[in-house]
């Protein structure tokens, strides 16, 4: 009898010992992450830091550096790398080893590769449509707005889908610049301008400023395993904007609001599998505190205690629930760990120096170089202290129109 | 005994059914469906994608036989100046529009045997400059500087891309129209014109959808 006791503890150990082998196996050491030395400029910061990402990561440094590069007035540094994002978030994303590890349920959702919420993608679009028109390709220009309002009808209330007034704007305007018929984009723009009348088109305007205001929206994660994507967004104090040149002022504004983009999209697909994550590692904690409680109970009974006839106490082993105390004692420390290796974490990577608000207008200048200022107002329309630029618009005697880009973020 | 085995049998039930809580997703199609090329006359089951290399290769390849085969280049006594117009771009995909021209040229240069000879229009301003330091006695000229003999063009060869696509959540599909033309100078007749079409259409992985 005692030899049998023994035996079912042996295995009970051997038991404890394989579950902690496999618990550990594939616990590798992750290579340190390559040291950034800061330098203070957003630009070469953010190529540093893209340097020694992860190369999963990669789009979402090209975002952040090309933001910073357009504020700078480095149109060329932000060319460069939205040429590097786009074709990555352009495309179809099939077949993608490391997608499918994030889909399971001992990975987490960062494992995948970043490519951006449906608002970040439509403002890498956004940004390189106005770049290849700085660079005199509207019908390119053009071809990044409708690519943007096409990611943007993933929206899940019809409402919401396909629903930047600027993307429609640009693109029906581009198409008049170039001799086409942009009514049917301007009908559409105007359909979701939410009350706001648009500028008819002027295909003789040559100066086209874009103007950004405010911060975007910024994710975060809830839920009871961080297994929901969330956003939190604070309306900006900038409302409105002016731009004084030329003896007159040209206002700007806000036709989109990125914090209305970012939470009208609705549900996710993959926010059922994280769900499905989190409901796994619920259960598997819940089955595990029951288990082991259970097999505390059962190997409490595991052995008794009796008199023998002659008077003496001896110990017994009671099989049955000393095979339940193994048993559950398995099943509880399986499910604890499979619980603690469940990752059900809402990916929260973002584009975090998106601006809340996008304007644009369009005018007429002739060459030359001309003082501009540039003003932002808040909701009540005053004009907002310590926000006010002055800059120089060079209008270049090119057949091509002029670009500005203008922000009230900092690089 | 018979209680131990049915605990232990129990436990191996209960055990995978443990793990496997959690794993029905419902997601359809969950690792995508990777890009494939089809029939431009094929309907598809969703929709596709962008303007690649092998399309740029099949549709210059096909114009540039197109234009080598009319009679206006094949039997024409002197061969035609043609000089090439960009690409007007109608599609959601922001493209390199050059490279089209580029490729149909090169491709007619190359097949030709010189029965076409193409006017470098993107030179002009420095072939101007270079003219009038001849014409100034600044630099040497072979010939009378102030003669023109810059060519006019017989011929303008242009293209246009255009493209419808569908999106939902069954995947996005484009459908691009690549079509090229060659329009006589002097007369403003459509000498030529040919176009192909491409479509394409894919899923992406659940976990970016």
């Amino acid at each position: 009898m005692l030899l049998r006791v023994q035996l079912l503890r042996r295995r009970f150990t051997a038991t404890l010992v394989v579950v902690g082998l496999i618990a550990f196996t594939g616990c590798a050491t992750v290579p340190d992450r390559p040291q950034v030395i800061v330098t203070g400029d957003a630009v070469v910061d953010g190529n540093a830091q893209r340097a020694a990402a992860p190369a999963k990561d990669r789009a979402l440094w090209d975002f952040r550096v090309a933001a910073s590069a357009l504020r700078a007035a480095n149109p060329a540094e932000a060319k460069l790398r939205l040429d590097e994002a786009l074709p990555l978030i352009g495309g179809i994303l099939a077949n993608d080893a490391e997608a499918k590890r994030a889909r399971g349920l001992f990975s987490a959702e960062t494992t995948k590769t970043f490519i951006g919420e449906p608002y970040e993608r439509v403002m890498a679009y956004y940004y390189r449509g106005l770049l290849y028109w700085r660079d005199g390709q509207p019908d390119n220009a053009r071809a990044c707005y409708r690519s943007g309002q096409l990611i943007d009808s993933d929206a899940e209330a019809v409402d919401n889908k396909s629903d930047y007034v600027l993307l429609d704007y640009l693109d029906g305007f581009a198409s008049a610049k170039l001799g086409g018929d942009g009514s049917d984009a301007f009908a559409r723009a105007q359909a979701n301008a939410k009350g706001k009348t648009l500028p008819p088109y002027d295909p003789a305007a040559n100066v086209l400023i874009f103007a950004d205001y405010g911060r975007g929206p910024r994710k975060y994660s809830g839920g009871e395993y961080g297994e929901q994507l969330k956003f939190f967004t604070k309306d900006s104090a900038a409302y409105s904007a002016t731009l004084a040149v030329n003896g007159e002022t040209v206002v700007l504004p806000a036709y989109d609001d990125l914090n209305f983009q970012a939470t009208t999209r609705g549900g996710r697909v993959m926010d059922h599998i994280l769900a499905g994550k989190a409901v796994f590692k619920r259960n598997t904690d819940v089955v595990g505190n029951v288990a082991l409680v259970g097999a505390a109970i059962a190997a409490d009974n595991a052995y008794g205690r009796r008199r023998r006839p002659d008077g003496t106490i001896e110990t017994y082993g009671n099989r049955d629930a000393q095979a339940a105390a193994v048993a559950l004692g398995a099943i509880g420390l399986l499910s604890k760990l499979a619980s603690a290796a469940t990752t059900p974490k809402a990916d929260i990577r973002m584009w975090d120096n998106l601006p809340q608000r996008l304007s644009f207008a369009a005018l007429r200048l002739g060459p030359g170089e001309y003082p501009a200022t540039l003003e932002f107002q808040d909701a009540a329309g005053s004009t907002l202290p310590g926000l006010t630029q002055t800059l120089k618009i060079q209008v270049e005697p090119a057949d091509r129109d002029t670009v500005i880009f203008l922000s009230e973020l900092k690089p | 005994m018979k209680n131990s085995f049915r605990i232990l049998t129990l436990a191996a039930v209960a055990a995978p059914a443990v793990f496997l809580t959690g794993c029905a997703t419902g997601v359809q199609n969950p690792s995508g469906v990777p890009v494939t090329e089809m029939k431009a006359d094929e309907r598809g089951f969703v929709a596709g994608t962008g303007v690649e290399s092998q399309d740029l290769v099949a549709v210059t390849d096909k114009m540039a036989r197109g234009v080598l085969g009319i009679p206006e280049i094949a039997s024409a006594k002197v061969a035609p100046r043609i000089v090439l117009d960009p690409v007007v771009n109608e599609t959601r995909f922001p493209i390199n529009k050059d490279i089209f021209l580029t490729r149909i040229r090169s491709q007619l240069n190359e097949k030709s045997m010189g029965k076409v000879r193409f006017l470098d229009r993107e030179m002009m301003k420095t072939l101007e400059r270079e003219r009038d330091l001849k014409r100034s006695g600044q630099v040497t000229a072979s010939s009378e500087p102030n003669v023109v003999e810059f060519r006019g063009a017989d011929y303008f060869l242009t293209g246009k891309l255009q493209g419808l696509t569908t999106k939902n959540s069954q995947g996005t599909s484009d459908y691009i129209l690549y079509s090229f033309r060659l329009t006589d100078a002097r007369t403003s007749e459509i000498v030529w014109e040919s176009s192909s079409e491409i479509k394409k259409q894919g899923l992406e992985d659940a976990a970016y959808r």
